[in-house]
């Protein structure tokens, strides 16, 4: 399976598995310490997803069902209890799952709140990883911030600091510095969550470029439906612990389940 | 920890197998055995492929001066005012004791081998370590951290590494400030006093005899260690201090509390650190004594 970007096999989550960053923890470490799996305290049991290079996903659900935490799985934060997560047809050992074997593999996240390193300003911040990673000269590196920062209209306050900008103009900046990076595989929490209607119309087209021209995989988490209709991309739920088989929007628009009925009654009602 | 022991189990290991794999493990749920994890990953990831000098020493610079050089004005007060206490006691309980020649030994010990270091690390523990704990530990609560190991940035590299080497510098170099400034401005304050009372301390205190007392007493072991010292202190801190940060759970409350944790604990380290590292002096003496007999 060569064209294949993400495969999730019966993956269980429990609350402990969430707490806590493991850096100051020897990283085998939390190898040991997985608990049995028990159904009270379980966030998601047995989620199942797979993801071809170049597909979009959406994933919606009502809110406190572990969508962000599903990503942070994804992106080696949160440690699941079991269940196997293949990166671009790769297994990583859970004694080896961590979040910078994960990134090593192109697989970048933007967070809910940006999570914009705050001592740095807007330019350098886009630039931290690509100067860790020595991705090119000074030169290139330049260009490429500047490209990242026109694609998504942060050019005028490049020599800003995080705090001084709004939360939709730090998510902006927090996807450049995603961008810039190309990933292979992009996750996104909530990325329109705080954008007005323009800079949510222009991030649409980014990411639809993203998709057709470097072949990203993308993942969206996002309350916002009609996202996924516009960007022609599969829409599945996280509706009670487990994950739904993708399906296009019309299909959830026009279906009789329960999720259809809570999540798209506005939007029939709407027409 | 049911998990490990079926573990155990299933690799079939034998009994002297299953006793290190639980001293490991005893080792590895500790604190000090995560701290020493912590440290040696620190010093680990200095020679990662991705390094690159210029970024890690302006890093390192940074984290220098900012352990060092601002403290220093606080620091150059408490050293003077506290070498001229040392030099007046030792030289009025000594002169009356009739132990004249064994002034400059005491102001070695006390100043050079023993408080010098002490303070200098408490210092530094109470200012520099517990700004490093919140610095990080507030990356943390915002999830910076995270978003720095999801871009591939090495957390301990990018954070922990400048720290431990800035910080072990910084107070190597203030180490040795403190025991200048300490003997040389306490001497200048003792002089001072001296004078302003009219000698009423009945002190006969040359430049030439001070020094000359203390450059006799210094033997080769307080080199070794004045290098030594400041820097295990300086590991010990930083180390503390970036692990209670990197170990709070996702709550604003708990950086408090990681703070207090990070200097009250560097405290006791230093201590203990401080005794482990006296016991060389402690055999060189052994070794002096049966030289004697």
């Amino acid at each position: 399976m060569q064209d294949e970007a993400l495969r999730i096999e019966d993956l269980h989550l429990t609350y402990r598995g969430l707490s806590g960053t493991a850096f100051s923890k020897p990283g085998a470490f939390g190898f040991f310490k997985t608990t049995k799996n028990d159904g009270d305290n379980e966030l998601i049991s047995g989620a199942n997803l797979s993801l071809k290079r170049g597909e979009t996903l959406c994933i919606g659900g009502p809110s406190g069902q572990g969508k962000s935490a599903l990503l942070r799985v994804i992106a080696g934060l949160a440690r699941p209890c079991s269940g196997r997560v293949f990166y671009f047809g790769e297994y990583i050992p859970p004694e080896r799952l961590t979040a910078l074997e994960v990134a090593k593999r192109q697989v970048g996240l933007v967070f809910q709140n940006g999570a914009l390193i705050s001592n740095l300003r807007v330019r350098d911040n886009i630039a931290l990883p690509l100067r860790y990673h020595k991705k090119g000269s000074a030169a290139e590196i330049e260009e490429k911030i500047n490209m990242a920062m026109d694609l998504m209209r942060v050019r005028d306050c490049a020599n800003m600091f995080p705090h001084q900008l709004s939360v939709g103009m730090q998510k902006r900046v927090a996807i450049a510095r995603s961008w810039a990076m190309d990933p292979m595989l992009l996750l996104m929490d909530e990325p329109t969550a705080g954008l007005d209607n323009y800079n949510r119309r222009n991030l649409l087209p980014l990411i639809d470029n993203m998709r057709t021209l470097f072949k990203t995989s993308i993942i969206i988490i996002t309350h916002d439906l009609m996202m996924a209709k516009e960007l022609g991309c599969n829409l599945c739920f996280l509706y009670r612990k487990t994950l739904t088989e993708p399906h296009s929007f019309d299909y959830w628009l026009n279906a009789n389940n329960d999720i259809s009925k809570v999540l798209f009654r506005d939007l029939r009602n709407s027409g | 920890m049911e998990n490990v022991e079926e573990r155990v189990g299933s690799a079939k290991l034998t009994l002297v197998g299953k006793l290190f794999h639980h001293l490991g493990m005893f080792f590895m749920t500790r604190t000090l055995g995560q701290q020493v994890c912590l440290f040696f990953r620190a010093i680990a990831s200095i020679f990662s492929k991705t390094r690159s000098f210029k970024t890690d020493s302006r890093n390192v610079i940074l984290q220098t001066f900012f352990t060092g050089v601002e403290i220093f004005p606080i620091l150059f007060i408490v050293a003077t005012l506290f070498g001229a206490v040392v030099i007046v006691e030792v030289m009025t309980l000594m002169g009356k004791m009739g132990f004249d020649d064994v002034v400059g030994s005491l102001v070695v010990v006390v100043i050079i081998r023993e408080l010098g270091p002490i303070l200098t690390a408490f210092l530094i523990a109470g200012r520099s370590g517990s700004s490093l704990t919140t610095y990080v530990g507030s990356m943390v609560i915002n999830s910076e951290v995270d978003a720095l190991a999801t871009m591939g940035v090495d957390p301990i590299r990018y954070l922990v590494m400048p720290g431990l080497i800035g910080g072990s510098i910084a107070t190597l170099i203030m180490t040795i400030f403190f025991s200048g400034s300490a003997i040389g401005a306490g001497f200048l304050i003792t002089k001072a006093a001296i004078i302003l009372s009219g000698n009423a301390l009945n002190l006969q205190l040359t430049w030439d005899y001070l020094s000359n007392e203390i450059l006799k007493a210094l033997t080769t072991m307080d080199f070794v260690l004045i290098i030594i010292k400041p820097l295990v202190f300086g590991c010990i801190i930083t180390i503390n201090a970036c692990y209670q940060a990197l170990d709070i759970a996702h709550d604003v409350r708990q950086v408090p509390k990681a703070t207090s944790r990070s200097v009250i604990k560097s405290f006791l380290y230093i201590v203990c650190a401080d005794v482990v590292l006296s016991l060389f002096y402690f055999v060189d003496y052994m070794n002096n004594l049966s030289n004697i007999i």
